[in-house]
């Protein structure tokens, strides 16, 4: 029994049989009790880049370079005729020629013709390689997803139990906490969704909760400073902890205090462009060092030298806080 | 013989280099570990810092993130075998089925986010302090 005769059976149960085997996209073959070839459709030959001559009456694990030569599959086909047992989906990755490395999924099944009693095996063989691709990158996707709202959940806990709680009350805590997530949410929006995240855009972001209260707010125009997405995030929790301070403290703590947040990029010779940003307070109260270095200030320091692999200068003059950062500028 | 909990008792003075890339959590595991009274080394947040750093001294246990900045630490994992100084791995992946795993066997892995007593339980107990 060959495909023709398949198709003609089929075609007795009153069904468009071969419209239907020809239009199958996945390769059939039937092979004899010794598994040779008999017939193939046209989707094997496409699939596998080769031809009628090179296949039919041909033994399965010769064709090719004997990629069908596999001990397991062997054995799981040697048994289909006389046991009739059948093969569903058996996986097997293998290089063919002219074709490269393909994921297949082999079925097999037992036909017994009616009117001889032959009996035959019919080969239906799916390339799962790009299912199985997709699957992989999914998999990877997920995996990387996961690993990325740990990290956040890391970072939360981080801001929850550095906050400090000592002479705050429960109201202030909440404050204060609330205040680093949405300069955490401001930092990544600007980070994540702008295609090269600006320091002039991550300024604004997370500066605006202080620009309506304090039109003493004043950031620069420029120059232009491309961010990575990491300098970004980091950047904007110190300009938040730098306003907090400034809110509580320093400059924004009075009606008539400034803030001047400007920057500028510098190359030399030697050593990578840098960008030199400066936060100058002017008109506040009389800046002074705290008594211990709080979470902040640590932050600030911490973060610049790090994330930024930057220096931090922090001083506490007469006229108000300044804060004077250096770091390499992302193209370097 | 009993055993003690971890405790300042057994952290004090232990000087532990700490390799993880996101900065928060680098500075809440140094913060973490100084409230303990341990000497914290670094944070480096890069293979080729931690590579360099190990250079330089020797710290009596180290907590190792598996992952820096899409790098494997695998190489940092190998470098402190070789120098028989003990670490864990601090990790927010589930599986480590990637090259040179093997370099992680029997060591105690703390999933991310990590929870300051088992970290400070797991650091003790690894270098036997």
């Amino acid at each position: 029994m060959d495909l023709d005769d398949l198709y003609r059976l089929l075609r007795v149960s009153h069904v468009q049989a071969q419209d239907i085997v020809d239009t199958i996209r996945d390769p059939l073959l039937v092979l004899s009790g010794d598994l040779t070839v008999i017939s193939a459709n046209p989707a094997f030959y496409r699939t596998f880049a080769t031809d009628r001559d090179s296949t039919i009456g041909r033994p399965l694990y010769e064709l090719g370079n004997g990629q069908w030569n596999v001990a397991e599959l062997r054995l799981l086909l040697e048994n289909v005729i006389p046991k009739s047992a059948s093969v569903a989906d058996y996986e097997m990755k293998t290089e063919f020629p002219n074709v490269g490395s393909r994921t297949l999924l082999v079925s097999a099944q037992r036909l017994v013709h009616p009117d001889d009693g032959q009996r035959v095996l019919l080969l239906s063989i799916v390339d799962a390689t790009v299912r199985r691709q997709m699957e992989a990158a999914r998999d990877f996707q997920i995996n990387e997803l996961d690993h990325r709202i740990k990290n956040l959940m890391s970072v939360t806990q981080a801001l929850t139990r550095q906050t400090s709680v000592e002479g705050r009350t429960a109201g202030e805590y909440r404050t204060a906490l609330l205040g680093r997530f949405d300069a955490l949410a401001r930092s990544l929006e600007v980070a994540s969704h702008k295609q090269t995240p600006q320091l002039r855009d991550l300024a604004a972001a997370v500066m605006e909760p202080y620009l309506e209260a304090a039109p003493a707010v004043a950031i620069a125009e420029g120059p232009v400073v491309r961010l990575s997405s990491s300098q970004a995030t980091s950047l904007g929790l110190i300009l938040h902890e730098m306003a907090t301070n400034a809110a509580k403290h320093g400059a924004l703590s009075t009606a008539s205090g400034t803030v001047a947040l400007d920057w500028k990029v510098v190359s030399d010779e030697v050593g990578p462009t840098k960008v030199h940003l400066r936060w100058q307070e002017r008109g506040g109260p009389r800046a002074a060092a705290p008594s211990r270095t709080g979470f902040g200030t640590r932050l600030i320091r911490f973060t610049t030298e790090f994330e930024l692999r930057g220096h931090a200068e922090l001083s506490y003059e007469p006229d108000g806080f300044v804060a004077k950062l250096s770091f390499p500028s992302q193209t370097s | 013989m009993l055993t003690e909990p971890a405790g300042p008792r057994q952290t004090q003075g232990l000087r532990v280099l700490v390799v993880e890339d996101e900065f928060l959590i680098a500075i809440d595991l140094q913060l973490m570990l100084e409230d303990v009274g341990c000497t914290v080394l670094g944070p480096v947040g890069t293979v080729d810092d931690a590579l360099r750093i190990l250079d330089e001294t020797r710290p009596d246990v180290v907590s190792l993130d598996l992952n820096l900045r899409g790098q494997s630490s695998i190489p940092v994992a190998e470098k402190l075998r070789a120098l028989e100084i003990p670490f864990i791995v601090t990790s927010a992946y589930r599986t480590f089925d990637f090259a040179g795993g093997e370099s992680l066997t029997d060591v105690t892995v703390i999933g991310k986010p990590v929870q300051p007593r088992m970290l400070i339980e797991a650091l003790s107990r690894t270098c036997g302090a």
